[in-house]
């Protein structure tokens, strides 16, 4: 069985081609699968977590997984961010890069993720100049964005996540992907009523919605991260189900895509030149929080 | 006199990074130990650098399911914590406050939502 990578961006049009391509594969069991990427002349590099997900839910089902005819920039890019070392090539070391290494790690392994993070994101001398304010709102919000998928995912499969930084644009791209129930699945079980998966997904970026239950409480990462995303001039994009939503320049745009992704993607843009502050307007007294 | 402890979290956690609900979890624990004797707590966040809402959630969110709000102001203190901590803290609370006060928010909810579904 053979398929076709197109050019991989980070935007709906690719989100819709993996959600074609699980599609496709999700009956596939001892089949030997080929990917040719001889027409992908770009690929988000970010995006390879979604990739990512896709080949390890079908390497899942016992297929084997082949990627052929990766042009040869491309697939400089997916061996610095080591993504290509999952799929039997060298590990290249990404010396001054600009490449967020492609990681897959458990639930559990949050103190995992944490050090993947800090190594990626803190002790790195080429990572964009970014305000010491900014890079501390920037890695709450990722580890929001973690602790989201852990809490809602119950995902046995890991989670997925890659990154990378354009210095000229001054932007920053992370996707974080897992294979879980999914927003849409959690929201419309909990609201019991039908609803669109894009409207799930809204709802769960709103107010004070949560579908947690039980003694703790929750219902806030997205919402940070949507407010904190308002303010930077950057952009969100959820993809959960066949649901499809995007918060760019305070504007949210909900569509359907043809077919569903299984789990949640969320990916960030960061504006790295972001001059904002981020100074609040009100000092808060501790004695005023409880 | 009240008696009073002081707890670091960071002690607790083992790490400056304060991220993971299950850490959280570990700080409650002390924390509702204490309260349940009449104890006070200062709450330290020194050496923390980076805390989520899954943390806050689990280790101080999770108190006003079990205690009254007047229990926890008058014995849980912060510090050592910086003004955006402060209000990452703030809004934790008033959204547990909220989750724990409010069972009728769903119903609310689901009728914003199907408000929404046909503009």
């Amino acid at each position: 069985m053979k398929f076709d990578i197109p050019v991989i961006r980070h935007d709906r049009t690719s989100f819709s081609v993996f959600a074609d391509l699980f599609a496709s594969t999700e009956d596939c069991i001892f089949e030997d699968i080929e990917f040719d990427m001889r027409a992908t002349n770009w690929f988000d590099a970010d995006m390879c977590a979604v990739f990512g997900a896709l080949l390890y839910n079908i390497s899942e089902n016992l297929n084997s997984v082949r990627l052929t005819n990766v042009p040869s920039q491309i697939e400089d890019i997916l061996s610095r961010n080591s993504f290509l070392s999952h799929y039997g090539r060298e590990k290249v070391p990404d010396h001054g890069g600009t490449t967020i290494s492609y990681q897959r790690c458990d639930v559990e392994d949050d103190r995992y993720f944490s050090d993947y993070i800090e190594n990626e994101f803190i002790r790195r001398t080429e990572m964009p100049r970014m305000s010491t304010r900014l890079l501390r709102k920037f890695r709450e919000s990722v580890f929001e964005i973690f602790s989201n998928a852990v809490q809602h995912s119950s995902t046995e499969m890991g989670i997925f996540s890659c990154g990378q930084f354009f210095p000229r644009r001054n932007r920053l791209d992370f996707t974080v992907a897992d294979l879980g129930v999914g927003m849409y699945r959690n929201v419309k079980e909990f609201l019991k009523t039908d609803i669109t998966p894009a409207y799930a997904i809204n709802w769960a970026t709103e107010g004070q919605n949560t579908t947690k239950r039980g003694d703790i409480p929750g219902g806030l990462g997205l919402k940070l991260l949507r407010d904190f995303i308002d303010l930077n001039g950057g952009c969100i994009q959820i993809v959960s189900d066949s649901g499809y939503w995007q918060r760019r320049n305070r504007q949210t745009l909900k569509s359907q895509m043809q077919n569903p992704y299984p789990g949640t993607i969320v990916a960030v843009e960061i504006n790295t030149a972001d001059p904002h502050s981020y100074v609040l307007s009100s000092e808060l007294n501790q004695d005023d929080i409880f | 006199m009240r008696r009073s402890v002081s707890i670091s979290v960071y002690e607790v956690v083992g790490s400056h990074l304060s991220v993971a609900s299950n850490d959280g979890q570990k700080v409650y624990n002390r924390l509702v130990t204490a309260l349940k004797e009449d104890t006070g707590v200062v709450l330290s966040f020194r050496n923390v650098s980076t805390l989520t809402s899954a943390f806050l959630n689990a280790a101080i969110g999770q108190l006003y399911g079990k205690f009254q709000e007047e229990t926890i102001r008058d014995l849980l203190q912060v510090e050592d914590m910086d003004s955006d901590d402060l209000e990452l803290l703030k809004r934790v609370v008033d959204t547990a406050k909220l989750y724990f006060k409010d069972p009728q928010r769903f119903d609310r909810e689901v009728g914003n939502i199907l408000e929404d579904d046909n503009d």
